[in-house]
């Protein structure tokens, strides 16, 4: 069943950023929303949590109500000077539970701690928030969405800023915590290996070719279209289970080989 | 007689002033964490003026409407410039909520305009030649002086703190939340926009009582120094908010006794020992930085 699903919708802050769409999350489904920088997958994030208002068509909740949402935004957009301790942080994912009127109890701390103990990161409960490393940050705001009790968990480019092996610890956290909380994910990047390894369905996005298209991950990650995403010839592998994907170098188009070390500058599969 | 003695002697002057600018100290100063972390420092400065716009608009209107301002009696409640004033501020403190969208405008940028057009505003219509007679008496109102304060005036600053504290109470979660990361807690289903115009418009109040109380500068002041002062040295809300405002009441306290001692202007002492409050941060910071 749906959790979310946008109809003929017109993405846009003023005008509109991309054709109507349509797009369907569906309950226990991973989507990948990919795209270049300032492709649009921000403002395609923010009008299906309902963040930015349609120009046109309509945002639908077939459950008759909106998923509950845990959160992940960007870790940068964030202050890491203010005086809260890790769990101060992960205490806020229980606001709405609560409702307004009523402290934090010792239910809401328990939670919060199981929360920060599945992240693995247990032991940071009482640490200053400037105390952490960009890693630990990112958990820390993880497991704020998982102690919301989300049904959807939606993350805004996770990986940035990070090294490919911390990536894929981080991703496979994500995939463990789908199947332990049954939830449906939304995974916002621009890194090819992201969304290869773990959506299960891919929206390609970009707003400069007017670009956008949905469907199942084996369809969407094609050479052919991820080629028409980025502009340049795209190789897609699978090596050991894994897809490897190679953005190749612009004089690669004329002989058609990729780099030796099947390494590209946009993204490492 | 010595110092203190003297000070003792005369109580019955400084009990109401002293204890407004303790007031005030402390509330501004639980109020400047707040303001301080959200990166808002100048919409203390920015609604202290737009309540000035407020208080010259009710005088122009009364100057306009024929009502002579300097029998009170004779003012109608519509037109008293309290009135005037917490509006103006209230209504700046809600625009101030507002998310422009606007990728040139940044929050900063909208209270920065405020400021510069109240500046403008108060001087154009304090110089106009219709209250041109009135504009000492709309300076006092403006701008208070801490050394007298009417007994009203501590009941309106009692007031405004009763009412900031008990929606911090009954808010704090949301407050904090809305400050900290308004993105999640809209996408979490939190009133952004609700409840940091109950923040904005709780220091437009409190800075709108504040400044007739102690005068503009101990305000802003206060809603900045010891803030910053008690950040630099917490690491957690539990303790920052306690030494801020233990850092704001001790200010106003030892400023106004100060200023008493030694004859020096009350809202400027007070404002010179809230700095000192900054020393021992700055010690800790380059303590750090040398390490």
């Amino acid at each position: 069943m749906d959790l979310v699903r946008l109809e003929r919708a017109v993405i846009g802050y003023r005008t509109p950023l991309l054709p109507p769409l349509d797009l369907s999350v569906r309950s226990g489904t991973t989507l990948g929303v990919l795209g270049p920088n300032g492709a649009g997958k921000t403002a395609l994030l923010k009008s299906m949590l309902g963040l930015l208002p349609l120009l046109g068509g309509r945002l639908l909740f077939p459950r008759g109500r909106p998923p509950r949402v845990g959160y992940v935004p960007q870790r940068d957009r964030l202050d890491q000077s203010w005086p809260l301790s890790v769990l101060d942080v992960v205490l806020m994912g229980r606001t709405s539970l609560l409702g307004p009127l009523r402290r934090f109890g010792p239910e809401d701390r328990k939670r919060a701690r199981e929360a920060l103990e599945e992240i693995g990161i247990g032991e940071l409960a009482e640490r200053p928030l400037y105390a952490l490393s960009g890693g630990q940050h990112q958990r820390v705001l993880i497991a704020r969405a998982v102690a919301a009790e989300p049904e959807l968990l939606v993350l805004d480019e996770p990986t940035s800023a990070m090294d490919p092996a911390a990536e894929r610890v981080l991703l496979e956290l994500v995939e463990r915590l789908k199947r332990a909380h049954n939830l449906s994910v939304v995974l916002v990047t621009h890194q090819l290996t992201a969304v290869a390894g773990f959506a299960t369905e891919v929206a390609l996005v970009d707003r400069a070719r007017g670009l956008f298209e949905v469907g199942p991950a084996r369809e969407m990650m094609t050479p052919e279209r991820l080629g028409r995403l980025y502009g340049r010839e795209v190789r897609v592998a699978e090596l050991d289970g894994q897809i490897a994907i190679v953005i190749a170098r612009a004089a690669d188009r004329d002989d058609g080989r990729g780099r030796a070390d099947g390494r590209a500058p946009e993204d490492v599969g | 007689m010595t110092g203190f003695a003297e000070f003792w002697a005369g109580r019955e002057l400084w009990r109401e002033p002293l204890l407004a600018g303790v007031l005030a100290g402390g509330l501004l100063s639980y109020l400047g964490v707040f303001v301080v972390l959200r990166r808002m420092v100048f919409v203390s400065a920015a609604l202290s003026e737009i309540s000035g716009v407020g208080v010259a608009t009710a005088f122009y209107v009364g100057a306009v409407a024929g009502i002579d301002p300097h029998t009170h009696r004779a003012i109608p409640l519509l037109l008293e410039p309290v009135w005037f004033s917490l509006v103006f501020a209230c209504a700046a403190a809600a625009l101030f909520s507002l998310r422009p969208g606007h990728r040139k405008l940044a929050p900063e940028t909208i209270v920065g305009l405020g400021y510069i057009v109240a500046s403008a505003l108060v001087l154009a219509i304090l110089n106009s030649p219709r209250i041109a007679q009135e504009a000492h008496a709309v300076g006092d109102i403006l701008f208070g002086n801490a050394v007298t304060v009417p007994r009203a005036q501590i009941y309106a600053l009692a007031g405004a703190g009763s009412v900031a504290v008990l929606a911090h109470v009954l808010f704090f979660k949301e407050l904090l939340f809305v400050s900290y990361d308004p993105e999640t807690a809209m996408v979490q289903g939190v009133g952004v926009f609700r409840y940091e115009t109950l923040l904005n418009v709780i220091v437009a109040v409190v800075i709108s009582v504040a400044t007739r109380a102690v005068g503009a500068l101990p305000v802003f002041a206060f809603t900045v120094l010891p803030a910053a002062a008690a950040l630099m040295l917490t690491e957690n809300m539990r303790s920052t908010i306690p030494l801020s405002i233990a850092f704001g009441v001790v200010s106003a306290a030892v400023g106004y006794y100060v200023s008493w001692i030694e004859q020096l202007p009350t809202g400027a002492t007070m404002v010179v020992v809230a700095s000192v409050f900054l020393l021992p941060g700055l010690a800790r910071l380059a303590k750090r930085s040398t390490v």
